[in-house]
């Protein structure tokens, strides 16, 4: 029998966010899902290349700790659903129960979302890259990861199986929570509007201690109290609406400015925010502070999901080199610009090896370029920044960097590093292309 | 006076695109805000930022503009070669924004709101 209104909090933003406050929801039974977004765009590179290196690895290493951190409260009824399996859902679900078992919650369902990893479709249907102009085939050499978006659909059918842990590798953020939600109160997938207001509660609560107040104090214009130990946030779902809220005695705050600024988080077109579940229209949304740290939302319509899923394509793209020196003082700026022009000079012969060059001044110009005229600085750091074909290129870059202390007076606190470089493009599929499937793994 | 004093921001990112919502903190300033901050005088405040078309779009309700800033993450934050590769901070250029005072400016600073 559906509830009259979901309780869903968040679980974390992203891996490795702080476990506590997601401990105290559940502590305080202030939910009954917990939705824990662990995926962010280049993530699953790193994954893919762990897999593909030992074929018992691949997913989220704190998966385990997860599960016996809340193993008591899954065994009350907490469900926990999460984009833990990284590029190996399966193993990630055999640990996942592995750890519950430990922990004695012997007999929890895990269930398991397979089917987003669509480098084979890709070869198959070899379509243009958008953004390279080019056919999967003729770049699928560097190609390491290729995953679709997942919606809420097979967390819902597992949720139905009785899963009490559920995970899977590119499950959509706002997804989690559309399915803790459509599930508990009965609401059909295709229900359009449900859909869109549930996909809201998913992209704000898996910001994480944003929707508390993470990254927006500014003072003395915005204070935030508790910013040292901030909660998580909840929402209570019901038609039409939803009320955020927080544990008393948490840090932070629920406050309509902070809302707002959550909803316009990483969106684009707020009339039609898509996602694999939904075209969801936000630019009507209304927010009201009902209480304290309690703020209502409403006014969230929504049609159709699109047809297509988006396909984020990972690939190797040469090797990075970054290094830097640092200037203070008075002339620091002259002398960190001699610097560049030493660097500049001496990476002329390699000019071919080079894809793609800069070189910022930090604390003058590196994040705004001349878009913000500072005072002089009491000290700036040259950093450079390259992109090249061979990893020797980059290595020799690196050197002429931190060789720079022979370059102007006074330099110091010399670093250089070089990393393979990724790129992430992205390609629409149809959905009928990208078929799912679930499993139940029991601990 | 510069746009901080009146308003806030919050910036997101996604491949090489950056958004920038600007909200006012006092409603009266809204009616002046979205005929002021126009796509036009962002695209110019980041012009060494983003190298792509600056888009606005409206939340009318909760009083925000959003603006979506192309080309601005040198390529998008998985290979970008900026320091601040996924642009977590330029949502605080635009409050750098030099402000008319007087009646061209935010009603809640020159006594007509």
């Amino acid at each position: 029998m559906s509830k009259r209104s979901a309780r869903i909090g968040t679980g974390s933003a992203h891996t490795y966010d702080r476990l506590p406050p997601a401990v105290a929801l559940a502590d305080a039974s202030a939910v009954d899902h917990l939705v824990f977004d662990r995926v962010g765009e280049g993530s699953l590179i790193k994954w893919q290349l762990d897999r593909d290196a030992d074929p018992a690895r691949g997913y989220d290493g704190q998966t385990e700790e997860v599960a016996r951190t809340f193993a008591r409260h899954v065994a009350a009824g907490l469900t926990l659903i999460g984009s833990f399996g990284g590029a190996n859902p399966e193993a990630a679900g055999v640990a996942a129960a592995k750890a519950f078992a430990e922990a004695g919650a012997t007999g929890t369902k895990v269930g398991i979302v397979v089917g987003d990893d669509v480098r084979r479709t890709l070869t198959d249907l070899d379509p243009v890259l958008p953004e390279l102009g080019r056919h999967f085939n003729e770049v699928a050499d560097d190609v390491i990861t290729a995953n679709a978006y997942i919606g809420a659909e097979p967390i819902v059918d597992l949720l139905d199986q009785g899963a009490r842990m559920i995970l899977g590798g590119r499950l959509c953020d706002a997804s989690l929570a559309v399915a803790a939600a459509c599930h508990d109160l009965g609401w059909a997938l295709d229900d359009w509007d449900a859909v869109a207001m549930t996909t809201l509660v998913g992209h704000l609560l898996t910001g994480g201690s944003g929707l508390t107040g993470g990254g927006f104090a500014d003072p003395p214009v915005r204070v935030v109290p508790g910013l040292h130990d901030l909660g998580f946030g909840m929402a209570e779902v019901e038609p039409g609406r939803f009320t955020l809220s927080k544990l008393a005695g948490t840090g932070g705050m629920i406050r309509t400015d902070v809302v707002k600024s959550r909803i316009a988080y990483e969106i684009t077109d707020p009339a039609r925010y898509l996602t694999p579940d939904v075209a969801a229209d936000l630019s009507q949304v209304r927010v009201a502070q009902v209480g304290d740290d309690r703020v209502e939302v409403s006014g969230i319509t929504g049609a159709a999901r699109p047809d297509t899923l988006r396909v984020l394509v990972g690939m190797r793209y040469g090797w990075k080199a970054v290094a830097q020196i640092t200037y203070g003082g008075p002339g620091c700026v002259d002398r960190a610009r001699l610097a560049e022009e030493v660097l500049r000079k001496r990476m002329e012969p390699m000019a071919s090896e080079v894809e793609e060059f800069r070189c910022d001044l930090v604390g003058c110009n590196a994040l705004f370029g001349d878009g913000y005229a500072g005072g002089p600085p009491a000290e700036v750091t040259v950093r450079m920044a390259a992109r090249c074909t061979t990893q020797e290129a980059a290595a020799q870059l690196a050197e002429y960097g931190t060789y720079l202390y022979w370059g102007p007076a006074g330099g110091g606190a010399m670093e250089g590093r070089v990393e393979p470089a990724v790129h992430i493009t992205d390609v629409l599929l149809p959905r009928a292309s990208v078929p799912l499937s679930v499993e139940v793994v029991t601990a | 006076m510069i746009l901080r004093e009146v308003a806030f921001s919050r910036c997101g990112d996604k491949s090489d695109v950056s958004n920038v919502c600007v909200f006012p903190y006092d409603p009266a300033d809204w009616p002046w805000l979205r005929g002021w901050l126009t796509a036009e005088r962002v695209a110019e405040k980041y012009r060494s930022v983003a190298h792509g078309p600056v888009h606005r779009y409206e939340l009318p309700v909760i009083e925000g503009l959003n603006f979506v800033l192309e080309r601005a993450l040198g390529g998008g934050a998985s290979s970008s070669l900026r320091m601040d590769t996924y642009g977590k901070c330029l949502q605080s250029l635009v409050l750098d924004l030099e402000v008319p005072d007087g009646p061209d400016g935010p009603p809640s600073r020159n006594g007509a709101a």
